[in-house]
């Protein structure tokens, strides 16, 4: 995790760099230089570590094992049409900019080519911004399962179910509820914080220790539940839960 | 997203910014170094006055929402280990580059005095004063400082 954030804010600063030293170079060629290089040497490589580094987390954390609904996430997709769109517009950048690094040592102009590479590594770094806020905001974060029409109101829950979340499995004090409005007691006694996700809802992240409270109104059938955070159903918080 | 996802989300932008800013701070101090006209000297502190608004952003929006997100956050608290060490050191970055920020400026005083005078051509003070060794360390005692935070945050010692 750590290198997939080193490798991604080294090509945010390198295109930061590249695209506010073409922007401002005026024709100063150091300047000019200093913007293509700084995409070759600083932001290649980082782009390299941010992507194998994302893969590996990919991998490691077993994304490709969870049901569909809960891998077809936005923020995920947001991520790796950045990262793999993303990596086409900065080779070509890079293309781009060294022919008219070229033509600027053989001072045949090359500059409007560089301006190029500026509004590309522009619009990368705009992409990475967009990148950032859906990695962390994680807009469209499931929950698992489908919401079921109000049997009974919220405010007379057809049961009440403890989850106990341990690392990594879940413990509920019941295998079936009736549907309508149903209260989950999330207890963590875990040492890492979890949430709990059924229902298309999910709960608040809760901390070691404590607990939280999530209603949810199911309708009959067989509802998968797991913990949303990264990893953790595909070690085992996961599990299916009847309503009847 | 709920608002609490909204200021995770800025408080990540902020750092990102940060860092980002840092990184390209790095590109433009090693660029500076072979750098011996005042001209030259002056179109990079242009590009570093970019940069350095950008550090500010990310340096201010970091903290702020950062401790509004301890605050807000069931998980966590203000006085948490891991909390309180990343305050410490954004006190330390903060410093660092304050600090490195005043030492470049003095080539951009020097080149425009040079600039004034009709001076074009290399000037042996000003290509020292663009390899600045204070200016090195504190700008390297500031990233050292913010990849502890980073290292910090994303492992959560304590939590």
């Amino acid at each position: 995790m750590l290198l997939h954030i080193v490798g991604a804010t080294v090509v945010f600063g390198a295109l930061l760099a590249s695209a506010t030293s073409l922007a401002l170079a005026r024709g100063e060629v150091r300047l000019l230089r200093l913007g293509y290089f700084s995409l070759l040497l600083v932001g290649l490589p980082g782009l390299i570590l941010m992507r194998l580094s994302g893969e590996w987390i990919y991998r490691k954390q077993g994304w490709g094992d969870l049901p569909h609904q809960l891998r077809d996430v936005a923020w995920l997709r947001i991520g790796f049409v950045v990262a793999d769109g993303g990596a086409i517009l900065f080779l070509l950048a890079l293309v781009v900019g060294g022919v008219g690094i070229y033509r600027l040592r053989s001072g045949k102009g090359g500059e409007g080519l560089l301006k190029v590479t500026m509004v590309s590594a522009l619009v990368l770094a705009v992409a990475y911004v967009v990148a950032v806020w859906a990695m962390t905001g994680k807009p469209g974060k499931p929950g698992v399962g489908a919401a079921a029409t109000p049997a009974v109101s919220a405010g007379n829950p057809a049961a009440t179910v403890t989850v106990t979340a341990t690392e990594f499995r879940f413990t509920l004090s019941q295998a079936g509820v009736p549907h309508g409005t149903v209260v989950f007691k999330v207890e963590n006694k875990g040492k890492v914080a979890h949430d709990f996700s059924i229902g298309g809802k999910t709960s608040s992240l809760v901390a070691p220790g404590k607990s939280t409270t999530l209603t949810v109104t199911l309708a009959a059938g067989t509802l998968l539940y797991v913990c949303t955070v990264p990893g953790h159903a595909a070690a085992g918080m996961k599990g299916n839960l009847t309503v009847k | 997203m709920s608002f609490e996802d909204w200021i995770f989300a800025i408080h990540l932008l902020s750092a990102a910014t940060l860092v980002g800013a840092l990184v390209m701070s790095w590109i433009l101090t090693v660029a500076l170094r072979s750098v011996e006209t005042a001209g030259t000297t002056l179109s990079f502190n242009r590009v570093a006055m970019v940069g350095a608004t950008a550090i500010g952003v990310g340096l201010v929006g970091a903290i702020g929402f950062g401790i509004w997100l301890a605050i807000l956050r069931a998980a966590f608290h203000p006085w948490d280990g891991w909390v309180i060490a990343a305050i410490i050191l954004w006190c330390i970055a903060t410093a660092a580059i304050v600090r490195a920020v005043a030492e470049y400026r003095k080539p951009a005083e020097r080149a425009r005095a040079l600039i004034a005078s009709g001076q074009t051509g290399p000037d042996a003070e000003l290509a020292a004063l663009n390899r600045t060794t204070t200016a090195l360390l504190m700008r390297a005692l500031a990233s050292v400082a913010i990849v502890l935070i980073v290292i910090d945050m994303v492992y959560k010692p304590g939590a």
